[in-house]
Parts: structure tokens; C-alpha cells; sequence
């Protein structure tokens, strides 16, 4: 296992520290870029960029979902506390645990509402059935979902809207109390008021967790994150406090895509 | 040139050709079963031609041992099989093989290779149809393979799966020439086997060549019978998914 060498920016708010980070597809096909930057603690990071512009491709390094396909290639080093995500050793049940997903579309899975929240609290061990239906609740009421579902939860999870459907997903992500929650695009498939309903969420869920989110929306991003980061063509053009980048960007690029000059 | 409605029309009405052809031999079926069915063709062993009160009791018992068998056997080896195919093997070039391999085995007339082929590849073709998206779900909340597969992968694709199970079982229900060469035939009670055993396809082909009135209206009815029991087979399986799965859309 490798030790985290300290360096001059480390500070104690750091949740992710990612140091040159590159990343190729199979075929070689080079994606991302010499990626180096930090996300801190109980903040939301939005991370911003044109399609295929590798941000999507970034945020799955994070809990190495790239690994469930051949022949893909990480180099550079994400820290997570204390521990280097890209560590050839790192236990990924382990790590995924910890670093909880929204998918861009609802994935709920073929079985009850209730069932698939505590899907993952029986992946942790937990077996008492009060315990489960304990946290089940819970998760549910974190995710503003409990009003509509308390009298189904043994409907079938496909039953509910899209809007609800996303809203378990972040129940069943947050119910195993992981320390990141990673979202991709999480509203992309939603009406605007489910979006508002989502967004709402993500701001209280930095109470407990640290968000990193991926969206093509660029006033989602203002609304809901402390931290903006514009990825182009695989490379992170500017990353900085989002009230920074939407009100004076440093670079020319990042005003112009703001901006809606392109993209 | 024939348009595309054209050709829609022509392919249905050679499709409701073969379903009017099909309704006559299952109708012809139920006619003459119907009035041969009586209590003592499952209580009772053939009798001589001649004696009055025979059954097919040894056949029954027979068939459902060999059926059994044959489906204890094939389903799980196929039903693993297309989930190392689908899953553990996705993309490699042995599953290409296998894949192929099966396809060919699949005609190969033998009870137990032929039900595992069956279930290996709608197995494989079912679990290949569940999004991915699905499975990086359940792996994002930290499970190991075999779990998103037994509680994730499996539950989508249990319809397809169940499917393909009972296709499978009618196929094995339905096999008559392939029993003449294994499990050959007995005119007695036996459930051993080692030796030949009685199975109705098998008797239902003598019978019906045979010269007697009774052994004809006895076939009748065990082809009614095994019609009725691929029949109660499929509505089963479905009421199982709807019961364990409730309502939803299927692959």
C-alpha cells in the first residue's frame, strides 16, 4: 500500500485529492488529461463541460467503475483520506461502500421499494429486520420520499414516476451512509419540479456528505454547488469556488463556455 | 415488387394458416381425449387387449420420473451455463464458441442435451438483454458479483428465464422418437432407471399404430394429458413471477 505524500495544499477539509490523473479507454483511446485537483468536504462540487468532454468518464474513476469493463488503464492518484483510490490493492466492494452512485437515469431494481433500499443494508451485514426497516425509513425521509411511498413499500419499485424513481435511487445510495455521493446528471431524465425537488435534496445532503455532480445544466450548477470544475476535452480547464467561475472566470475558455459562446 | 404492407399481410395470413392447422390437431385432441378420459388410465397397468379396465398408470409414472430427471439435470447445468456465458465470459472468445456450440447442440435429439442447450442459450440471450446500467447500480452500492447477479441480474431477466425453463420441459414432455433408443418402453410398472421404463410419447406412437380400438381412444387421452400439462406448466410459471415479482413489464 502506498503512503500519501504530503504536499503543500493539504489541509483538512480535503475529502478527494486527485494528483495527475489520466485515464484511457481500451484501444488506448487517451480520455482524460493530467486531472489535478481537490474536492473538500461537506460541499458539492459540480464538475461542467460540453459532451464527451471526459467529466462523466472522471467521476466513474472515483469509485472505479471503469473496472467492470476490460482493458481500461487509470495512472495519477486519487486520495481519499488516507487511502489511494487507484491502489491496485484497494478492495472495491470496500471502497464503493463508501463512495455512493445516482446514476443519470433512475435505476431502481426489479423488486419492492422497500426491498431495494435495503438491498444495500443487507450487502453491509445489517440482519435485524427492525434495524432495516428502521433505516429504510430513514433514508427515505433524507430523501423527501417517505410521504409518497409509506403506504406502498411493497409496491414494485418500477411502479413509481421518474421523479420518484431517482428519489429512491438517492434513498437506496444514501441508506448505507457512504462518505461521497457521486451523481451523474441526476436530473437530466426529470421535469423541471422533480429537478427542484432533487436539487433541494442535494443541498441538504451536504450536512452529512460530500457531492460531486455532474451536469450539463449550467444554472444547476450555479444553484447547487460551492465548487465548480470545467473539464474540455479531457483536460480540467479551471476549477475554482463557482461563484468565481460563473462571475469572473480566469480563463477564456471557461467565460466563453459560461457564457454560451459554445458548447 | 411486393410493398411492406403487402408483405406484412402475406406473413400474417401464412401465420394464421399455421395457428387454423394447429387449433385443428389440438381441437381433434381434446375431442377424442375427452371422451377416452376416465379414472382407471391413471390407477391401473395395461391390461391384454380384450380385458376391459387397463390404464396407463406405468406410463405416467414413467414419463413424469424421465421428465424430472431430465429437468433436474439440464435446467441448473444451462441455466449456470448462460450465466458464465452472459456474465463471467461476456465478450471473451470462448463464449462466442460455446454460444455456437449450444446453438448446434440444441438439435442434437437426446432428452438431456436437449433441454440444457435450450436453457443455456435463452438464459444467456435473457441476461444479455438486462441494461448494464442495472448491474453498475447494484455493484455502485458495493455488492459483489454473484449478489448483483442472484438479486439484481436474475429478477430482471426471470421471465425470459422461466421461459426458456418450460419451452425446455414441453420439449423434453413432447420427445418420443429419442426414448425409443433410451429409456425404450415396458408394458409393466417401473420405476427403476436402470431398466426400461414405460413413457407416454412412447406408448401413445405403439398404441396408436396398434390394431385395437381401446389402445386407440388410450392414446387419445394421453396425448390430451400431456397437451394439458405443458399448458397448466406455462400458466404456473407465469402466475409464480406475477406472484413473486408483482406486476411489471417483461423482456
Amino acid at each position: 500500500m502506498e503512503v500519501r505524500e504530503e504536499t503543500n495544499d493539504m489541509n483538512d477539509n480535503i475529502k478527494i485529492e486527485v494528483r495527475r490523473l489520466n485515464f484511457y479507454y481500451s484501444g488506448a483511446l487517451h480520455v482524460l488529461k493530467d486531472i489535478s485537483f481537490s474536492m473538500y468536504k461537506n460541499t458539492v462540487t459540480a464538475l461542467i463541460g460540453p459532451s464527451g468532454c471526459g467529466k462523466t468518464t472522471f467521476l466513474r474513476c472515483l469509485n472505479r467503475m471503469h473496472d467492470l469493463y476490460p482493458g481500461n488503464r487509470y495512472e495519477g492518484e486519487i486520495w481519499m483520506d488516507d487511502d489511494n483510490i487507484l491502489d491496485n490493492d484497494i478492495d472495491h466492494i470496500g471502497l464503493r461502500s463508501k463512495i455512493g452512485m445516482v446514476f443519470q437515469k433512475p435505476t431502481p431494481f426489479p423488486m419492492s421499494i422497500f426491498e431495494n433500499i435495503a438491498f444495500g443494508l443487507k450487502l453491509m451485514g445489517i440482519k435485524k429486520k427492525t434495524e432495516i426497516a428502521e433505516r429504510v425509513e430513514r433514508a427515505l425521509k433524507d430523501a423527501a420520499l417517505w410521504e409518497e411511498t409509506a403506504d406502498i413499500l411493497n409496491k414494485f419499485a418500477l411502479s413509481l414516476s421518474g421523479g420518484q424513481q431517482q428519489r429512491l435511487c438517492i434513498a437506496r445510495a444514501i441508506a448505507v451512509e457512504p462518505e461521497v455521493i457521486l451523481m451523474d446528471e441526476p436530473c437530466s431524465a426529470l421535469d423541471p419540479i422533480a429537478t427542484a425537488k432533487i436539487e433541494e435534496l442535494i443541498t441538504e445532503l451536504t450536512k452529512r456528505y460530500t457531492v460531486i455532480i455532474v451536469t450539463h445544466n449550467m444554472q444547476q450548477a450555479a444553484r447547487v454547488s460551492e465548487y465548480t470544475g470545467f473539464f474540455m476535452m479531457g483536460k480540467l480547464i479551471e476549477f475554482d469556488t463557482t461563484q468565481k467561475i460563473f462571475t469572473a472566470p480566469s480563463n477564456k475558455m471557461t467565460e466563453d463556455y459560461i457564457t454560451g459562446r459554445f458548447g | 415488387m411486393m410493398t411492406r404492407e403487402q408483405v406484412r399481410k402475406l406473413k400474417s395470413v401464412i401465420a394464421l394458416a399455421f395457428c387454423t392447422l394447429a387449433a385443428f390437431f389440438l381441437g381433434d385432441v381434446l375431442i377424442h381425449g375427452i371422451g377416452a378420459l376416465n379414472p382407471s388410465l391413471f390407477t391401473n397397468d395395461p391390461v391384454p387387449p380384450g380385458i376391459e379396465g387397463g390404464g396407463l398408470r406405468n406410463a405416467f409414472v414413467g414419463h413424469l420420473i424421465i421428465t424430472s430427471f431430465a429437468t433436474l439435470i439440464g435446467v441448473p447445468v444451462g441455466v449456470l451455463g448462460g450465466t458464465f456465458l452472459a456474465e463471467y465470459a461476456r465478450g471473451r472468445k470462448i463464449a462466442r464458441v460455446i454460444s455456437v456450440l449450444s446453438d448446434i447442440m440444441v438439435s442434437v435429439p437426446s432428452i438431456v442435451i436437449g433441454t440444457f442447450p435450450v436453457v443455456l442459450r435463452t438464459t444467456e440471450d435473457m441476461l444479455s438483454l438486462v441494461p448494464w446500467t442495472l448491474r453498475e447500480a447494484a455493484f455502485a452500492l458495493g455488492a459483489p458479483y454473484y449478489k448483483v447477479i442472484i438479486h439484481v441480474v436474475y429478477r430482471a431477466a426471470a421471465a425470459g428465464i422461466l421461459t426458456g425453463i418450460l419451452l425446455s420441459i414441453a420439449r423434453v414432455v413432447g420427445e418420443t422418437a429419442p426414448l425409443l433408443f433410451t429409456s425404450f418402453n415396458n408394458s409393466f410398472f417401473s420405476a427403476n432407471m436402470n431398466e426400461p421404463v414405460s413413457s407416454l410419447t412412447v406408448t401413445i406412437f405403439q398404441y396408436a399404430m396398434g390394431p385395437y380400438g381401446s389402445w386407440h381412444s388410450q392414446a387419445w387421452a394421453a396425448s390430451l394429458m400431456i397437451t394439458v400439462f405443458i399448458l397448466v406448466l406455462t400458466v404456473l410459471g407465469r402466475f409464480i413471477l406475477r406472484w413473486r415479482y408483482g406486476k411489471r413489464p417483461t423482456i
